[in-house]
């Protein structure tokens, strides 16, 4: 089952859900709108086989997005439950004007709590603005026992790449 | 919870989900099809900025079809208007237009329960691909809701065809 908006503010309220900081404006009827956050890393290109990222501190005027390169961002908010699995996605205004928010990722598992990295691709050129309304994140009741995570990346709060294990040849 | 098709069908007959036209044929084993509408649109502007109105052209999908290039952008919408105040819709490509690469949405699945109209499809190609007016593009599912239900009424309420991003109205 997916949470209602007040539902999301109950589950909130009782510490189900964290959200921080939390506005009850930003409350949907199915979801929560989270913000950007205010940096955001631009692929460069590769060097000795590794992708390389440049930060970009976001100014106050906006910053335009190259189309077809891969960003990488955060999301404002730390979001996460201990009792709800989630779904982080864009909103409808920006699919509309066509920049993905993620890349086909869009589960949270529950346990994890932090600042979500997002994987921004614009498919036209877009000027984004640091803390805007840019997606949304729902929540999902679980069926069956939880088995603790040991999925590393919600020790990240910083937009954050892909990391490969030495040894494994395996992408986390 | 998911709703299966069957209960797609029963739930529609009384009133719960409302899909105009409705054909029960178009209902699958998880799902309900949603075929392509008339119109599209494209962005004129050279940049889109959030904070203004993007300008934009409508035209008709002529029957003939209307090929995208690889990396096209447009927005289209479903043939059906679709809703229901009672479950929350998910919005997905059909198997067969997603191996054509074509997105049908970029990052926003989730439709707000309440909402009713046309769904606006983002059409973005990553493969030179025909679109035609009628064909099977999307599919809705319906999901249970947990908690108390306030219904949708945003910007988009009531949408025919496709609708561009309204994101310059929002307030902050």
């Amino acid at each position: 089952m997916i949470l209602t908006g007040s539902e999301i503010q109950t589950a909130f309220a009782n510490g189900d859900i964290m959200i921080s900081p939390f506005e009850a404006e930003l409350v949907n009827p199915n979801s929560y709108n989270y913000r950007l956050g205010t940096s955001i890393k631009k692929w460069v290109g590769q060097k000795n086989g590794q992708n390389v990222f440049e930060s970009i501190i976001l100014p106050k005027d906006g910053y335009v997005l190259d189309p077809h390169i891969m960003y990488l961002g955060n999301t404002y908010e730390t979001i996460g439950s201990d009792q709800y699995a989630m779904s982080l996605i864009g909103r409808s205004s920006l699919g509309r004007l066509g920049l993905f928010l993620q890349i086909s990722a869009n589960l949270g598992h529950t346990t994890s709590c932090h600042k979500w990295t997002l994987e921004i691709v614009a498919t036209r050129p877009i000027r984004i603005y640091p803390q805007m309304k840019i997606g949304q994140v729902s929540f999902w009741e679980n069926k069956g026992d939880l088995l603790p995570s040991t999925f590393t990346y919600a020790n990240y709060n910083e937009p954050q790449e892909s990391i490969l294990i030495p040894g494994m040849e395996r992408i986390l | 919870m998911i709703l299966t098709g069957q209960e797609i069908i029963k739930n529609t007959k009384d009133g719960k989900i409302k899909i105009d036209p409705f054909h029960e044929g178009c209902a699958t084993t998880n799902s309900y099809d949603l075929k392509l509408g008339t119109n599209y649109i494209r962005y004129t502007s050279e940049i889109l900025d959030p904070k203004t109105e993007s300008q934009f052209i409508s035209s008709p999908i002529p029957p003939e079809g209307l090929t995208l290039d690889k990396g096209d952008f447009i927005l289209a919408s479903s043939e059906e208007k679709v809703g229901s105040d009672h479950f929350v819709p998910l919005i997905h490509a059909k198997s067969g237009i997603a191996r054509l690469g074509l997105f049908i949405h970029v990052t926003a699945d989730l439709i707000d329960i309440g909402s009713y109209g046309n769904v606006t499809f983002q059409l973005y190609a990553t493969l030179p691909v025909t679109i035609y007016p009628g064909m099977a593009i999307a599919q809705a599912t319906f999901w249970v809701p947990k908690g108390e239900i306030k219904l949708y009424d945003g910007k988009y309420q009531g949408s025919d065809g496709p609708q561009p991003s309204r994101i310059h109205m929002d307030k902050t």
